[in-house]
């Protein structure tokens, strides 16, 4: 439990600024790009911490930075983006990551890229099949939690895709593969099961305990597949025990866009989850209570901490402090006790432009300081 | 025994449509370069289905952003919804949204269907989407019940295969993965009966099929034995054929055998024991072989890799019938 009720938290990654992609191609930056890194700088003076790439960078010579200086600085940008705003727990947007599955995938052997598949319009991901059996090549992540652990001036907090997910977003031949006969849902099952418990034990758990290691306390482990295969909620809390087996830290469960309570009471088997980071702000709208399923966590019983979307990821309208505020009282009221309450963004911002961002997380701490006056003095 | 193979939903687009449409999208391309490459590449997978011996070819549908949304752009009613999973998939669909009842606009869906069909429609399989699974995965802020949605659906889905068979179409697919995945009972049960009953009167000689996948079939094979079509298709990766009930009706059995959740390539000799099993009990008129689902869930490549199966299996089964077809 925090000190402070409703302390706010990052819950992943940002949009990568325009001066960070040109800088990363090795493309000076344009007008507009070394206006916003002004912009930025002024408010939040990120580059100080790297103040002669920060020179180079905005003076055109893209290429002699280099594309880690300029992730470092994509880093800084994020790390005082969140710090400025008012975030408790921090990280660095992700600056260093394209995406939460490729990155993961090929840092380990056993793995096969198959192609894109369609997800959506034309929106697409790339896909791999597990081939052989999974071994990690060395723990992920690390250099990019060191540096933000030596920059960070909150509490660092680290998001890391869960092994139930790797699985999902993957193929599965080997372990399938090495079963005869026909393909059923039973067998599948049993090959699905096997195959996140090995990328869980191989592959993310030594990842962990290299981060561990390094100082990282607190950890997300993100399972936005959880709410895909609802009747697989065994498997994604097999997955998650299985990869903080035996380790120290506080660590979080994120899955969004789901019906909680379809994975529900299974999900509460997960062991060492200290925190359920969830979406909420989406489902609310008038006549419709997004924060009612906590109901049923306070029905099964458990006490873990909520870390509560209040602000919708996928509109740009800003949601105002006192409608943040509104849903942090009805989900308290739904939990039974303030002290367990978390306030973040109900996903990733990276959806949203910068500025939108930005008021987004303001939205969210200032709504959280008019909750917290509230339950100081709920008569007034 | 006849056999009869062939796609039963969108094959993926190739890495060249995926960067070009990802170019188009960027500005980097005109909408013509990506035109030009979508029939191109439609017509490689009409030659595709060809080389693989395919009763139906279908051009893959690349150009279907998902199934309902060349009816939620064209017909009257509709206004395209928000983007929603796609069943228990990575996948998503624009939800359509009906405002008041639909209406069908004459020749928009004839227009949609991949060019490459045009010229031999005979061999064509036109893929719609099933008036159950349409009406129940639509926001209905028309008014209407559930059940006179699937009603006034089939009747117009039994409008457009009367235009399209007036066109030369002959072999009708509807797709209906909400058949399996809520099955539905009563009254509704009855609507989805009556609405293909409607687009049996409208089919006359041609061919219509009811494919679902996604889920078990077996808690709704008296339904779907009770549909009057030519034949209905179940996804064997998620059915338990063991439990498929026996049956006299002779007609179609489609059997989803490539499994569009894993490139893992099925094994031929597996699927000719299931069929032999499933012809003793099912006895039916004709097998028909395909995808237990949307193949566009595996990248081109594989795909391409896993159904060269279907040709393998009806090679295995029309030797074992003594070489008849």
């Amino acid at each position: 439990m925090s000190a402070t009720l409703f302390p706010a938290q990052e819950i992943g990654s940002l949009m990568k600024p325009r001066w960070q992609i040109l800088g990363q191609h090795g493309e000076p930056l344009d007008e507009r790009a070394r206006a916003d890194f002004r912009s930025a700088n002024e408010r939040t003076h990120f580059a100080d911490d790297a103040a002669s790439a920060a020179d180079a960078l905005l003076d055109g010579r893209s290429r002699e930075v280099g594309a880690d200086a300029v992730r470092d600085l994509g880093a800084l940008f994020a790390l005082r983006l969140f710090e400025s705003a008012g975030l408790a727990r921090v990280y660095d947007g992700e600056a260093r990551r394209i995406e939460m599955y490729e990155y993961p995938i090929r840092q380990m052997r056993g793995f096969q890229f198959q192609g894109h598949v369609r997800s959506f319009d034309n929106k697409y991901y790339l896909k791999a099949a597990v081939t052989d059996e999974v071994r990690l090549e060395r723990p992920y992540h690390v250099e990019e939690f060191e540096f933000v652990r030596r920059h960070a001036r909150a509490e660092p907090k680290l998001p890391i895709t869960g092994p139930y997910t790797l699985a999902d977003w993957s193929y599965n031949e080997y372990y399938l593969g090495r079963r005869p006969g026909w393909k059923g849902p039973r067998v599948r099952r049993e090959a699905q099961r096997e195959f996140v418990v090995d990328l869980a034990k191989r592959a993310v758990r030594p990842t962990l305990a290299a981060l561990i290691e390094r100082g990282c306390r607190v950890i997300q482990v993100d399972e936005p597949a959880a709410g895909t295969h609802p009747d697989e909620a065994d498997l994604v809390v097999e997955g998650f025990n299985a990869a903080t087996e035996g380790l120290d830290a506080e660590f979080s469960m994120h899955i969004c866009y789901s019906d909680y309570r379809d994975l529900l009471p299974e999900l509460l088997e997960a062991k060492r989850c200290r925190q359920w980071a969830w979406e909420f702000a989406n489902r609310d709208r008038e006549g419709r209570d997004g924060y009612e399923v906590l109901r049923a966590l306070a029905e099964y019983g458990d006490t873990r901490e909520v870390g509560l979307g209040v602000v919708d990821v996928h509109r740009d309208e800003v949601e105002s402090p006192e409608l943040v505020a509104d849903r942090i009282r009805r989900a308290a009221q739904y939990l039974g006790d303030p002290a367990r309450l978390w306030v973040n963004p109900d996903c990733g911002l990276r959806t949203r432009k910068l500025d939108v961002a930005a008021r987004k997380l303001d939205a969210v701490v200032r709504g959280a300081a008019i909750a917290r006056a509230d339950f100081a003095n709920p008569r007034a | 025994m006849i056999v009869r193979t062939g796609l039963t939903g969108p094959f993926p687009r190739s890495e060249s449509v995926v960067a070009a449409t990802r170019d188009l999208d960027r500005g980097r391309v005109t909408p013509e370069v990506v035109e030009d490459l979508y029939a191109r590449t439609e017509a490689e997978v009409v030659a595709l289905e060809r080389r693989l011996g395919f009763d139906q070819v279908t051009g893959g549908y690349l150009r279907w952003a998902d199934l309902f949304r060349p009816f939620a752009e064209t017909w009257e009613g509709f206004t395209v919804g928000p983007l929603t999973r796609w069943f228990e998939t990575n996948t998503f669909y624009r939800q359509p949204i009906l405002n008041a009842p639909p209406e069908r606009v004459r020749g928009a869906i004839a227009a949609r269907l991949p060019p490459a069909l045009r010229a031999e429609p005979g061999r064509a399989r036109v893929i719609l989407p099933g008036p159950y699974t349409f009406a129940g995965l639509l926001e209905n802020r028309s008014g209407e019940t559930e059940e006179a949605l699937v009603h006034r659906l089939g009747r117009l889905l039994a409008d457009e295969v009367r235009e399209l068979t007036g066109a030369g179409y002959s072999t009708f697919q509807f797709t209906e993965p909400l058949l399996v995945d809520r099955p539905p009972e009563r009254a509704l049960a009855e609507a989805v009966v009556a609405a293909y009953g409607s687009v049996r009167a409208a089919a006359g000689t041609a061919t219509t099929v009811v494919w679902t996948y996604g889920g078990d079939a077996v808690p709704v094979y008296p339904l779907l034995d009770r549909l009057p079509v030519s034949v209905v298709g179940v996804d064997l990766a998620e059915t338990d054929w063991e439990a498929i009930p026996a049956s006299s009706e002779r007609r179609g059995l489609g059997l989803g055998v490539v499994d569009p959740r894993t490139t893992l390539v099925e094994d031929a000799s597996d699927v000719v024991r299931i069929v032999h099993a499933l012809k003793d009990r099912r006895r039916p008129s004709v097998v028909w072989l395909g995808p237990g689902g949307p193949l566009d869930l595996v990248p081109w490549e594989p795909a391409t890799r896993k159904l060269h199966l279907l040709p393998a299996a009806r090679q295995m089964l029309v030797r074992d019938d003594g070489g008849r077809s």
